[in-house]
């Protein structure tokens, strides 16, 4: 049975959803704790669309990656959002579809754990993982349960098929293997990319129809990534390092080119609105400090000035693991770059609300 | 010891049973129904929450072994934990029988709160308000006619409770409501 | 050992459930050194490793049973 997990081990292939651990470390919990398997095909991050994808181009080797995992025994269960394009697809092929209501933290691991019990799509604390069971806070008892990203079940089949130096082949020594990208926003194009890590995001944008030279920001990782000025894009790789010295990871895939003509600060401050309109209410550094960062943020853009810096740079000290799941780390995260890229100009120039280039409408994520 | 003095003895460590339970049960309602900013004085409160509902099991205790052991009543020791088998205030003894039964319930359940899960352990301990209530009752119906201080503290007892009971409905805080208000919203 | 310092080793380590917590803030009480409170009542873990007689303490106090030793 560990034959596969060796592969995988082998491999190197971590979780594709965002956080990168690695595959053979979970899967191999999950058969010795016969863990039930949830594949998480719902794109919950602003700019997904790969694991959606996956589904609707490569179903029979995400099943084959299943089959692998579970040695055929447990009927998986595939999270989707409720009324999806994706959802259509898997109960149409007659798979078991867990139906995730479109909100931000409801397709988060745990929180989809929580679904699959009759619990609200809300995340749990997570004192260890819960591929060995456990509870929730209020004692509701949880069985061994694990969350696999499709493309990284779908990445299984291909290590079983393919072997490991084809692979290996692809990406770094450090972050091997082939992985999706999906590259949209200002682009004319928008389009899911196998890539790989160490090519330069320019490849990928230019894969996607080119970075128009008007184009000032590219988004990483949607609402829990980062920004990058279009210079630092263009001179930048598409690895965990060169993320990471700017603040972000690869997450789970995902490069927005921002629209030029849209007001950033505006945007950004409509996406950290979105963020905390988000919290699912169960954490108090959450429910009360996100909406606290969007004021702040806001009165910043509006009147930006030493004063409004200080505070929106003080708050946005408070949100570091404080939270059941990672979503307020994430907010924040993707608030400091957004600080980080605008807040310079803004501080001299203050551009956005005070002159003409205002927003004509307020962008919607939902 | 001669059956008087246990008699008055009962009735004493019995009255101060039911001044400690109320206590014990108002600054639990303070400290479940209120938040900050005096996280000083709710430190206080939960320490004497924790420490008097201990304490105050040695007067009750005090008060049972007593009752039971004088003879101008027959209460048997079934009737303190079976309510309703006592010869003597069949009723009012087995509102007192329920209020120790409750007792050690909760007291047991908050002792191993960390090792039972938190949904059982609420739902137990909502159930001090019961028993606070069987206890205002039986002291009440016993502590007693003739007595007039007696039942004039137990009476300022259940005012006091009742109020903080009230008080505990009245009011919410800032972590409570919004709790709810994102709760309401499609989770599912 | 005679010093009367905890070492690193003798220290427990504390976190939060964060669902749990609802911000009675005891926690910043019983321990000063290791938690301070945001401007909402909630926790800020400064340090999470604190001597085990204190953390002991303040996870029995804690109404919230949020508190927990790792």
């Amino acid at each position: 049975m560990s034959n596969i997990i060796e592969l995988i081990n082998a491999a190197g292939l971590t979780g594709r959803g965002g956080a990168a651990f690695p595959s053979a470390i979970k899967i191999k919990a999950a058969k010795e704790n016969k863990a039930r398997l949830i594949v998480n095909v719902c794109d919950g991050e602003i700019g997904a669309a790969k694991d959606g994808w996956v589904v609707a181009n490569h179903l029979n080797e995400l099943l084959e990656g299943v089959a692998l995992i579970t040695s055929g025994h447990a009927k998986p269960i595939f999270a989707a959002h409720r009324d999806s394009t994706t959802a259509r697809l898997l109960a149409a092929a007659g798979l078991k579809v867990l139906e995730v209501p479109h909100r931000y933290v409801s397709s988060e691991e745990t929180s989809l754990i929580s679904l699959a019990h009759g619990g609200t799509a809300r995340p749990m604390t997570k004192k260890a993982p819960f591929v060995f069971g456990g509870q929730r806070s209020d004692g509701k008892r949880i069985r061994p349960t694990v969350v696999l990203n499709a493309e990284s079940v779908w990445r299984v089949s291909q290590i079983s098929r393919r072997g490991v130096d084809w692979f290996r082949s692809y990406g770094t020594d450090a972050e091997p293997g082939p992985r999706l990208v999906a590259v949209g926003g200002f682009v004319s194009t928008p389009s899911i990319i196998e890539a790989a890590a160490g090519i330069p995001v320019m490849d990928l944008i230019n894969l996607a129809g080119g970075l128009d030279p008007s184009v000032r920001l590219v988004g990483v990782g949607g609402l829990g990534g980062i920004l990058l000025t279009a210079d630092e894009a263009r001179s930048a790789i598409w690895d965990t390092p060169t993320m990471k010295s700017y603040g972000g990871g690869l997450g789970p895939g995902i490069i927005t080119v921002w629209d030029p003509r849209q007001a950033a600060a505006h945007t950004a401050g409509a996406m950290i609105a979105y963020g905390a309109g988000e919290s699912a209410g169960q954490c108090g550094p959450c429910m009360f400090g996100l909406p606290a960062l969007s004021a702040d943020w806001n009165a910043f853009a509006m009147h930006p000035g030493a004063d409004t810096h200080r505070r929106l740079q003080n708050r946005l000290t408070l949100f570091e693991r404080r939270g059941a799941c990672a979503h307020p780390d994430g907010v924040s995260r993707f608030a400091t770059s957004a600080l980080r890229v605008l807040g310079p100009e803004l501080l001299q120039s203050q551009p956005y609300f005070a002159g003409g280039n205002q927003p004509t409408e307020v962008l919607s994520y939902v | 010891m001669s059956s008087e003095l246990l008699w008055y003895l009962s009735r004493a460590t019995g009255v101060v049973s039911i001044v400690l339970l109320t206590v014990v049960v108002v600054i639990g309602m303070v400290t479940a129904g209120r938040r900050r900013p005096h996280a000083d004085r709710a430190t206080i409160a939960a320490g004497i929450h924790r420490w008097l509902s201990l304490g105050m099991t040695v007067f009750i205790a005090t008060h049972i072994i007593t009752a039971v052991a004088e003879g101008y009543v027959d209460i048997s020791w079934l009737s303190v934990v079976v309510p309703f088998t006592s010869g003597y205030e069949t009723v009012w003894i087995g509102f007192g029988a329920i209020a120790i039964d409750l007792l050690v319930t909760i007291i047991v359940t908050s002792l191993l709160r960390h090792r039972i899960s938190e949904r059982y352990w609420r739902g137990i301990h909502w159930a001090s308000y019961g028993l606070w209530l069987f206890a205002i009752i039986h002291g009440f119906a016993l502590g007693t006619a003739d007595q007039p201080i007696l039942q004039g503290i137990t009476l300022a007892c259940g005012v006091v409770g009742g109020l903080a009971a009230s008080w505990r409905v009245a009011v919410s805080h800032a972590d409570t409501d919004r709790r709810q208000e994102i709760k309401s919203q499609e989770w599912v | 050992m005679s010093d009367t310092r905890a070492v690193e080793s003798d220290l427990a380590r504390i976190g939060v459930d964060r669902v749990l917590c609802t911000g009675h803030g005891i926690c910043a009480r019983t321990l000063p050194e290791a938690i301070v409170l945001d401007e909402w009542g909630y926790p800020i873990l400064a340090a999470d490793a604190v001597r085990p007689a204190d953390a002991k303490l303040a996870v029995k106090l804690c109404p919230a049973r949020a508190l927990f030793l790792r």
